[in-house]
């Protein structure tokens, strides 16, 4: 007998707006590492960013009827929570450092569908944009993602005037947007 | 109509001050143009966590956050027959948990029959419950090493007011040691002890918090041979609490 397919995100987030439990075990099975992976990035430490993950994931089963298509996709959706929760949490302490960008090392897929081969693709021309980028437009993407700081936050900790700030910014997310855009 | 296009990139990744984050979120809910734009800077900024070299959370965070869910209000679950006859007033007990659990299919028959012999403390159960499905916060504390298998889920209830912990699986204990329950500030130098009790040997045991959480940053349980006095035994559980 054969398995049955994996439901799209689209189905699982409306199983999720009606407390289906199953979708949200799937919904964690398939964004739950990746989840884990940028809290890790953000807050630096194992426990927190399982609470992180683990709050981010409820917020979710509470909030799914919220979830608009047209707003973005489940994944992004879901890491927008994940973000917001970290970065809020890496806000309030006191001590912090942020942690220099890490050398993105290549994962096999677990699964060989055509989906998770379009991701890698994009993934793979993404990262290589970012590891391109010039130092200083990377770094400003870096701190203001994975250090959840404010643009004036960003000129004072660079020594830059807030027009390099978003200036930087721009350029830096539009190579990236470029990149995306031809892997589609 | 002032277009915020200049402010888009730092409001897709998150860099904008408050005031200025609300001035363009509202002003994406009038513009089509600037609100393309802003959809088109999202799914970049959605593509920078997948550049990262992954990571494996412990493989037990997916069953927390399913046992938290699980206890969070009136999931639904299949098959529908088995969910329809053990439904009771309340929408919520613990025979649904266990069909909940089912339809996950992740329970050998042993484990089955556990959960129906059970289910005749739903009773006691159900009145926890309720409390739990009042919309209120809950963190969840994971037992360490030799306690992996038991676990607890501070719930701040809203309707209430109260907070209580509802512990899963608890260990016997020896005679003179009790489970106890801190509450920790965030330096780590206020504990307050909350309880100390024995396990009564049911699946579920509910336990009060008698204090407001509010100023403390954990939620932390140690095994001492004492009902009084500073912590001094193992910390087998432990969670960091979230303030709103």
């Amino acid at each position: 007998m054969s398995e049955a397919p994996d439901p799209p995100d689209d189905a699982l987030m409306a199983a999720l707006a009606v407390r289906q439990l199953a979708a949200l075990a799937t919904l964690y099975d398939r964004y739950g590492r990746l989840a884990y992976t940028l809290a890790y990035r953000i807050v630096g430490e194992a426990e927190t960013a399982e609470d992180v993950v683990h709050d981010a994931f409820l917020s979710a089963w509470r909030g799914a009827a919220g979830y608009r298509r047209d707003r973005g996709t489940a994944r992004g959706w879901l890491l927008s929570i994940v973000h917001h929760r970290a970065v809020d949490l890496l806000r309030r302490r006191t001590a912090f450092r942020p942690v220099p960008l890490e050398a993105a090392v290549e994962r096999p897929a677990d699964t060989d569908t055509a989906v998770e081969a379009e991701r890698s693709v994009e993934r793979a021309g993404v990262r290589e944009v970012l590891r391109t980028l010039p130092a200083a437009q990377r770094r400003t993407i870096e701190l203001a993602y994975f250090g959840g700081y404010t643009q004036s936050e960003l000129a004072a900790l660079m020594g830059v005037p807030l027009g390099t700030v978003k200036g930087r910014m721009r350029i830096g997310l539009q190579k990236m947007r470029r990149a995306l855009e031809s892997t589609r | 109509m002032t277009h915020v296009l200049e402010d888009l990139e730092l409001y897709a990744i998150g860099a904008l001050p408050e005031p200025d984050a609300a001035r363009v979120a509202a002003h994406l809910t009038e513009c089509p143009g600037c609100r393309a734009e802003a959809r088109a800077l999202a799914a970049v900024i959605d593509a920078i966590p997948g550049t990262l070299p992954e990571r494996e959370p412990t493989p037990g965070l997916g069953a927390r956050i399913l046992t938290t869910a699980r206890a969070d209000g009136a999931a639904t679950t299949a098959p529908r027959g088995i969910v329809r006859g053990l439904l009771t007033r309340a929408g919520f007990t613990f025979a649904a948990l266990g069909a909940a659990v089912l339809a996950l299919a992740a329970l050998d028959l042993r484990a089955v029959q556990e959960l129906q012999a059970a289910s005749a403390e739903r009773d006691a159960f159900g009145e926890t419950v309720r409390q739990v499905s009042q919309g209120g916060r809950w963190w969840y504390m994971a037992g360490k090493d030799d306690f992996s298998d038991s676990g607890g889920t501070l719930i701040a209830s809203r309707a209430t007011g109260r907070a209580f912990v509802l512990f899963h699986d608890l260990r016997p204990l020896d005679g003179a040691t009790r489970y106890t329950i801190w509450l920790v500030n965030t330096d780590g130098r206020q504990w307050s002890r909350v309880a100390s009790f024995p396990p009564d040997g049911r699946r579920f045991q509910a336990v009060d918090v008698g204090i407001p959480l509010a100023g403390y940053d954990r939620c932390v349980v140690s095994l001492e041979r004492s009902d009084s006095g500073p912590r001094l035994g193992r910390i087998v559980m432990e969670s960091r609490i979230f303030q709103q």
